[in-house]
């Protein structure tokens, strides 16, 4: 019996061991807590439905190659072949849907930025949310001020800034830098934002227009 | 001129519904039967690669630290217990250790993790000795550490997918806000080191000013007696040694029993399946007691009567069990997931392992059970008696 016991101690270890070097299995961008963060980001929300979405299955290469034509290649995604899975978090309201919550990997100066927003059925932003960030002062570009700027946004918005070059005008263009030591951060999350808002004209808005 | 294989063909289209029926019974017998051999197989091949992939046959670690790893995923590190980097030495002595390495798992907390903050893990390798033991990792870019005290790291595939590193970048460890740069991002290897980020161990130490380390990897020499090795290790003051061959030990004796849970539901399968494939064949033959007796009275011999009979069973297992060998591989990464959901511990890597030994030998089986079945009825078409049977109609 004791033999035993020590046995199931060292499973225990072997298990914990395994489990506990740098849990780090993610692929594409999830919410952490899904329960927990949809209804903060939405509160009227009363439940969601995860959808996996990729270039792949939504417009193959064609669209890959869209979408890399208005970000910029090197912007879309650093490990994202075609077929990486993108998790959007369909939103309802009792059994409406009232919007989306979807989030992106973007390229930091110290780690990678987890960009997530929630959007209307329109495709404006209602909330903005930075999951991950990391430096020094990264903890600037999660408070809620430097949030709330994001608010009412839409794609159309990104018509006269380009978030590559860090140049534009409109209300972008007068988001200030939180953080001035971590300017690649600050692009980054604008370039994360617009990754956001094309992905989701991709996948979700331009398909539900075409519908009969 | 017809068969008696054309003709045993043609009967079984004659009841489509029943045959079809009976068929699925035994396709889904079929499809148990290879799935388990498969895992059986799959399960054990995974955690011995899982074990190899450690580089290492033993671990010791300070006393108490079963729960190192999770106090480290809870609490930022907080609780971990550590050794003195001597004790390397002292383990070197030991006759049966081949190669040891130390190491210095170190969690970091980040408060710009999620929304109230997370772990980050660093885990403190020692470039001289412990690359050697792991020759199988593959650098997907760049390389290991340029000396034993650099302020580089080297992340596992999904660790750099995740931090959207390239080589060349910079990583931050958090809480103590010390940029070091990336040398190398391994290839994918399926194991836990795809989300680890090395760290040289002095350069960990120094962060974490220590200069202790929590876990010494030790290689033991093909000879050597590994329990007599584990229990001179046991010696060694405050220390606890994890050997991986009697985890995998542990770790077969739990599955062994969910394994008897599942034969033996492969078993009443199968023995469902045996009863379908009697009753349809058994049916089969009342229903042509008459055409039977005719053939009989043509000059039929009882045993060409079993032969057709017969013949109807084996093409019924044959097409069964090769449709279910089918749905076994089509399906088997469904039940690998499967299995991951139920099991206490699922290593990395296929579980579910088939190829074409298990398929034969399934395959065999489930026509010998099903020839078997077909026994008592082949022998009941055989004795009709030609004259009865046809005055019974």
């Amino acid at each position: 019996m004791n033999k035993m016991m020590a046995r199931l101690v060292l499973l225990t270890q072997l298990c914990c061991l395994l489990a506990a070097t740098p849990a780090l299995a993610a692929v594409g961008c999830d919410l952490n807590n899904p329960e927990r963060d949809v209804a903060r980001l939405f509160p009227e929300s009363t439940g969601y439905k995860t959808v996996y979405l990729s270039f792949a299955r939504q417009g193959g290469a064609p669209l890959l190659k869209k979408v890399e034509n208005l970000l910029g290649p090197q912007y879309l995604a650093l490990y994202a072949p075609i077929d990486v899975p993108y998790t959007l978090y369909e939103v309802y309201r009792d059994k409406k849907k009232v919007g989306y919550v979807h989030g992106v990997n973007q390229k930091g100066q110290f780690g990678g930025i987890q960009v997530f927003m929630s959007l209307d059925l329109t495709g404006r932003i209602k909330s903005f949310y930075l999951q991950k960030i990391t430096g020094r002062a990264a903890s600037k570009f999660r408070e809620a001020g430097f949030s709330r700027k994001f608010e009412g946004l839409t794609l159309k918005d990104f018509d006269s800034y380009d978030p590559v070059r860090g140049k534009g005008t409109g209300r972008i263009a007068q988001i200030p830098n939180p953080a001035p030591e971590l300017e690649t951060d600050f692009y980054g999350i604008l370039r994360g934002l617009k990754k956001n808002l094309v992905l989701m004209e991709e996948f979700v808005y331009a398909p539900e227009r075409g519908k009969p | 001129m017809i068969t008696p294989f054309q003709i045993a063909y043609k009967n079984l289209l004659r009841k489509k519904v029943r045959s079809l029926l009976t068929l699925v019974g035994i396709m889904l017998s079929t499809w148990v039967l290879v799935s388990l051999f498969g895992f059986n197989r799959g399960y054990e091949a995974a955690l011995n690669r899982d074990i190899d992939n450690m580089g290492y046959q033993l671990m010791v670690m300070a006393k108490g630290c079963p729960y190192e790893a999770a106090t480290m995923m809870l609490q930022g590190g907080k609780g971990l217990r550590y050794m003195e980097q001597s004790m390397v030495n002292d383990i070197l002595k030991e006759p049966g250790v081949a190669e040891v390495t130390p190491i210095l798992m170190q969690a970091f907390f980040d408060p710009n993790k999620g929304e109230s903050g997370g772990i980050a893990g660093f885990y403190g390798v020692d470039p001289a000795s412990y690359p050697a033991m792991k020759p199988f990792l593959r650098f997907r870019k760049g390389g290991w550490f340029h000396d034993s005290a650099a302020a580089e790291v080297v992340m596992g595939y999904e660790a750099a997918e995740l931090e959207q590193r390239e080589v060349g970048d910079l990583t931050m460890v958090p809480e103590k806000n010390v940029p070091l740069k990336v040398v190398g991002i391994l290839e994918r290897t399926g194991s836990q080191d795809d989300g680890t980020i090395f760290v040289p161990l002095k350069t960990l130490q120094r962060i974490s000013q220590t200069d202790q380390i929590t876990t010494i990897g030790i290689k033991v020499k093909k000879d050597a007696d590994m329990e007599k090795l584990e229990n001179r290790l046991y010696q060694l003051k405050d220390v606890q040694v994890v050997s991986f061959s009697q985890v995998k030990q542990t770790v077969m004796k739990l599955i062994s029993t969910a394994r008897v849970m599942v034969f033996s539901i492969a078993i009443v399968a199968l023995l469902i399946a045996m009863v379908g494939v009697v009753n349809t064949v058994l049916m089969s033959v009342l229903e042509r007691r008459q055409e039977i007796g005719i053939l009989k009275t043509m000059g039929a011999m009882p045993g060409d009567i079993f032969r057709l009979v017969w013949t109807e069973t084996l093409i019924l297992c044959t097409l069964g069990g090769v449709a279910g060998i089918g749905f076994a591989l089509l399906f088997a990464r469904v039940t690998d997931m499967l299995a991951r959901r139920v099991l206490p511990y699922a290593p990395s890597g296929g579980l579910v392992a088939i190829d074409l030994r298990i398929s034969l030998l399934a395959l065999s089986i489930i026509v010998a059970v099903g020839l078997l079945s077909g026994l008592y009825p082949a022998w009941k078409a055989g004795s009709i008696r030609p004259l009865e049977s046809i005055r019974g109609e």
